[in-house]
């Protein structure tokens, strides 16, 4: 640190004058700054969305691929799996179509109730139609 | 006391907000440090148009480091530290080695000699302070711009270069006895009449 006068002088001096400095900027650069970095923020994203189509492609072609060589490879196996899964659907459908009569048995025991239920449901979907229909009609 | 509080209030949901990535609160930011980082860049050396390229990259790259910004330094001292690296890469990668090293440590104009008397009696004390600073080398007119003007410490200056405290002190010193003999002929006479 300075010990003699001058240079206490000279050090006050500097610190007045570079403290009332002001520097010349352009006067829009702070919206260009701030559209640049929306600009890197959009490409960010861009890439992110490509990078994930990218992935899902590559993940689609793989599995093909995959089960392609599978059915080469084990014919056998795969046919297994997918009687398994056929006779799978196939009872879930018959148990439907049994229940079917319980239900209309069921419905016309109390058909008072499900009358005023089924109504209730009709207004419902009758207004939120309408609710619909209309904004976008309003939109339009 | 409670001023003092509320500004440390203030400061903490700014940063959160800056950190968030909020647009608004990173426009203030750089309306509150552009000037500085153009004052870094222009005293490192390069022209107007690399000034500015060199500005905005400088906010990018904070706006991108925000996130992992701790707040041990300074927010000013950080963002010094970065525009600092960016001036400094922007120079190797624009200049030729040889031209990069001996540019950080010329000065901006000769310093060989005195401001001659005519330009000392022709402008005003800020004018001739600013054409001293930028006769000394580029560094050193760094080191006084964040001594004097910022008010940073030898220790931040050192973080902000890269260099060790030592260094900055010998930078601070030199630069000193350099202002010293350019202004001689103003200053030195005031501070003889002082005696």
């Amino acid at each position: 640190m300075p010990t003699d006068k001058s240079q206490d002088k000279l050090d006050e001096i500097l610190g007045q004058v570079l403290r009332t400095h002001s520097e010349p900027v352009p006067t829009d650069f702070t919206a260009l700054v701030i559209k640049e970095i929306e600009q890197a923020r959009q490409q960010e994203i861009l890439e992110q969305v490509v990078l994930q189509e990218r992935l899902t492609l590559a993940g689609c072609i793989t599995f093909g691929l995959a089960v392609i060589v599978a059915a080469l490879v084990f014919p056998a196996r795969i046919v297994a799996v997918f009687q398994s899964y056929t006779e799978s659907l196939t009872e879930q459908f018959s148990s439907l179509l049994g229940e079917i009569p319980q239900a209309v048995e069921t419905v016309s025991t109390d058909w008072q109730f499900y009358t005023i239920l089924a109504l209730v449901l009709l207004f419902t979907i009758g207004s939120l139609v309408e609710l619909f229909v209309d904004d976008s009609l309003r939109v339009a | 006391m409670v001023n003092k509080v509320w500004k440390k209030h203030y400061k903490d949901k700014w940063l959160q907000l800056l950190r968030s990535g909020d647009h608004k609160a990173f426009a203030e930011f750089i309306d509150k440090y552009k000037e500085t980082v153009f004052l870094c860049c222009r005293t490192l050396g390069l022209r107007k148009d690399e000034v500015e390229d060199v500005a905005s990259e400088t906010f990018l790259a904070a706006y991108k480091g925000l996130s992992r910004y701790t707040g041990r330094a300074q927010l000013s001292t950080w963002l010094w530290s970065i525009a600092y690296r960016q001036g400094v890469n922007y120079l190797r990668k624009n200049r030729k080695q040889q031209q990069f090293k001996s540019e950080l440590n010329e000065q901006i104009a000769d310093s060989k000699q005195q401001l001659p008397p005519e330009v000392m009696q022709s402008k005003e004390t800020e004018q001739l302070v600013w054409e001293a600073v930028n006769r000394l080398p580029r560094i050193w007119a760094l080191t006084v711009i964040l001594y004097y003007r910022e008010g940073k410490s030898t220790a931040d200056i050192a973080k902000v270069m890269q260099a060790r405290e030592n260094t900055i002190k010998t930078y601070l010193f030199r630069a000193r006895q350099k202002l010293k003999q350019l202004l001689a002929v103003t200053f030195g006479e005031d501070a003889d009449a002082d005696r």
